[in-house]
């Protein structure tokens, strides 16, 4: 019988120590070196160990994006000239200097998460005066919480463009994911917007050694998340086109695990200042762009048919437009196959799934059935033939 | 798919459900209350996704405070019965601490020692925290403050204001399951505009 003098007893004879280091932080520091990650997108915590870590978002802010992990830059001095960021040094209102140590972010990241307000830790950074310095503050970091701690929680570091094999090794033996910023879509719009980021040797080769890294049999590294990247959009002139084109490159070449898309919005101080924000839909938009590749397997001969003649796309959904193109026949769910399935807009994986496994045990009679599957029948009912029988369309008046 | 293939037990959790809605379900299979058109179907399956909602949500949104060294305790009231699930989840985290959650009437204590996964069901939260307490003969001092601070402080640095999206917040963090989990991350009054309030009319 367990009783709670029982457990009382128990837990006093654990030799396991749980309880971190107290943490002390200095309010501005943590305050100002959180927010030059706000807009570093990625957030998601799920990574298939065994057993697998869940994604659990603990909050969301108020504008509605998740805060899962302890998103943090290690120190906020750069080196390097990006027009678009606050924290380079040719930025004219540049926030006072500030470094954690590893102790600091190791005690601050144990604190919240006993305490369940985070999954994680998302560790960025200025490059310092010397980026291998860096690196090795944030490997120090993770190796603390790892090793001394026994942190079971999450882990995302940034590499560093630049960053030295070795270090990126090391980084790659401690996290859950790492991940690269590509922030441009060609070596001509990385000119366009830093003058000391080498789109080449800095980012792309950096990704490759990652890639060979995790493809090597005899590997110490996990890397259960594998790596990620990010694109800023519309600080430049590309179109969505370039991006889409660099993104089969990532997805394909060099295996990244998903590529985030963060809209430019200028801040205050760069040589940016004066540039127009992106809308945000342009963000949704590539979103559902990369997804159509990603999840619903589209061809990429096929997504191009979303893009108008200047390579972009318009504020409406992609997956609509390729169907308008491309679907000269309506489809009858009762016969359709899976990949036709998830060619009609309003029908997702899951819901293409469902239709197939309903209609093995009975016949799909029509629109209510599919509704009560989580087909979006406004979306999905032009281009919907059940038994035979389809809406009517302006089209059939006119032919 | 979304059903998992232990839906008795999601079901079984469920404030409303009964021996007659157990029986009639042990019939049917996942992919069944997956994809059934019918009505009854349809009621079974929003019932175990509720439960599954719920769960996710106090996984997510309880937040615990340490007692002395061995104890991390928080409120916990939720609508339906998957506290003893979301204590042992927090116990897996914490590896060899005491969990307590609950609320003036009832609490739940789980502990991982070893391997071995141990639970104990109690009346109101303060009772059992002070037998704990006694039994650990542990000094009872908090410093749940100084974490809350630093959370509330981080918390804030990563508000983007160009992006504010409250429908989206307000979407993502229902009251009623922040009020489960003793949670307030409300609107701060400064940042809500006219705007927002017709929008939500």
């Amino acid at each position: 019988m367990v009783t709670l003098e029982k457990i009382a007893h128990l837990a006093n004879d654990c030799k396991f120590d749980s309880l971190g280091p107290e943490a002390q932080v200095d309010g501005e520091k943590l305050s100002m070196l959180g927010e030059g990650t706000r807009h570093d997108v990625c957030a998601s915590t799920f990574t298939p160990r065994s057993p697998d870590l869940p994604g659990i978002c603990h909050s969301f802010t108020q504008d509605g994006r998740c805060v899962s992990l302890f998103k943090t830059l290690y120190t906020n001095y750069c080196s390097h000239q990006c027009n678009y960021c606050t924290n380079a040094t040719n930025c004219s209102r540049k926030a006072r200097a500030f470094t954690y140590t590893p102790e600091e972010l190791a005690s601050i990241t144990l604190s919240l998460y006993r305490g369940n307000y985070i999954e994680g830790l998302f560790l960025s950074s200025g490059s310092g005066r010397n980026e291998d310095v860096v690196m090795e503050k944030i490997v120090e970091t993770a190796r603390l919480l790892r090793q001394k701690h026994a942190f079971a929680g999450y882990i995302h570091l940034k590499i560093l463009p630049g960053a030295s094999l070795s270090h990126i090794q090391e980084a790659m033996e401690l996290a859950d994911r790492v991940s690269i910023n590509l922030e441009a879509s060609s070596p001509s719009h990385m000119n366009e917007m830093s003058a000391t980021k080498n789109y080449e040797t800095d980012i792309i080769q950096r990704q490759r050694y990652i890639r060979d890294l995790m493809s090597k049999t005899d590997r110490k590294v996990s890397l259960p998340a594998g790596q990620t990247t990010q694109l800023v959009v519309g600080a430049g002139a590309e179109s969505d086109l370039e991006i889409f084109k660099r993104i089969l490159y990532e997805y394909r070449e060099i295996g990244v695990k998903r590529a985030y898309y963060s809209a430019f919005s200028p801040q205050k101080g760069t040589p940016f200042e004066s540039r127009a924000p992106q809308q945000r839909w342009r963000e949704h938009r590539l979103y559902q762009m990369d997804w159509l590749y990603r999840i619903y397997h589209f061809h990429p001969r096929e997504i191009g048919n979303a893009f108008d003649e200047d390579g972009f796309l318009e504020n409406a959904d992609p997956k609509m437009a390729i169907a308008r193109q491309l679907m000269d026949t309506p489809a009858d769910p009762n016969v359709a196959s899976y990949g036709e399935l998830l060619r009609i807009p309003g029908i997702g994986p899951r819901s293409a799934q469902r239709i197939v496994a309903l209609r093995k045990k009975q016949q799909i009679l029509g629109k209510a059935d599919l509704a009560a599957l989580g087909v979006r029948i406004k979306r999905a009912a032009p281009f919907l033939k059940i038994n035979g029988w389809r809406d009517t369309t302006l089209q059939m008046w006119s032919a | 798919m979304r059903v998992p293939d232990s839906f008795l037990y999601y079901l079984s959790a469920h404030a409303d459900c009964s021996e007659r809605l157990l029986a009639r379900a042990g019939d049917l299979t996942a992919l069944d209350l997956e994809v059934l058109p019918d009505a009854d179907a349809r009621r079974l399956r929003k019932m175990v996704f509720e439960v599954q909602a719920e769960t996710h949500r106090m996984k997510a949104f309880v937040r615990l405070k340490p007692l002395g060294r061995h104890v991390l305790y928080g409120y916990l009231k939720p609508k339906n019965r998957i506290a003893n699930r979301v204590c042992d989840h927090f116990a897996r985290r914490n590896p060899g601490t005491i969990i307590v959650l609950g609320n003036g009437r009832e609490s739940w204590i789980s502990l991982l020692c070893d391997g071995r996964l141990m639970r104990e069901h109690g009346s109101g939260m303060t009772q059992t925290l002070e037998r704990l307490a006694s039994a650990l003969h542990d000094s009872v001092e908090g410093r749940d403050t100084e974490v809350e601070s630093i959370w509330k402080t981080y918390y804030d640095s990563q508000y983007c204001p160009e992006r504010k999206n409250l429908r989206v917040f307000r979407q993502r963090m229902p009251r009623k399951d922040q009020d489960s989990a003793g949670l307030r991350l409300q609107e701060s009054k400064e940042n809500v505009t006219l705007e927002d309030f017709f929008a939500k009319i």
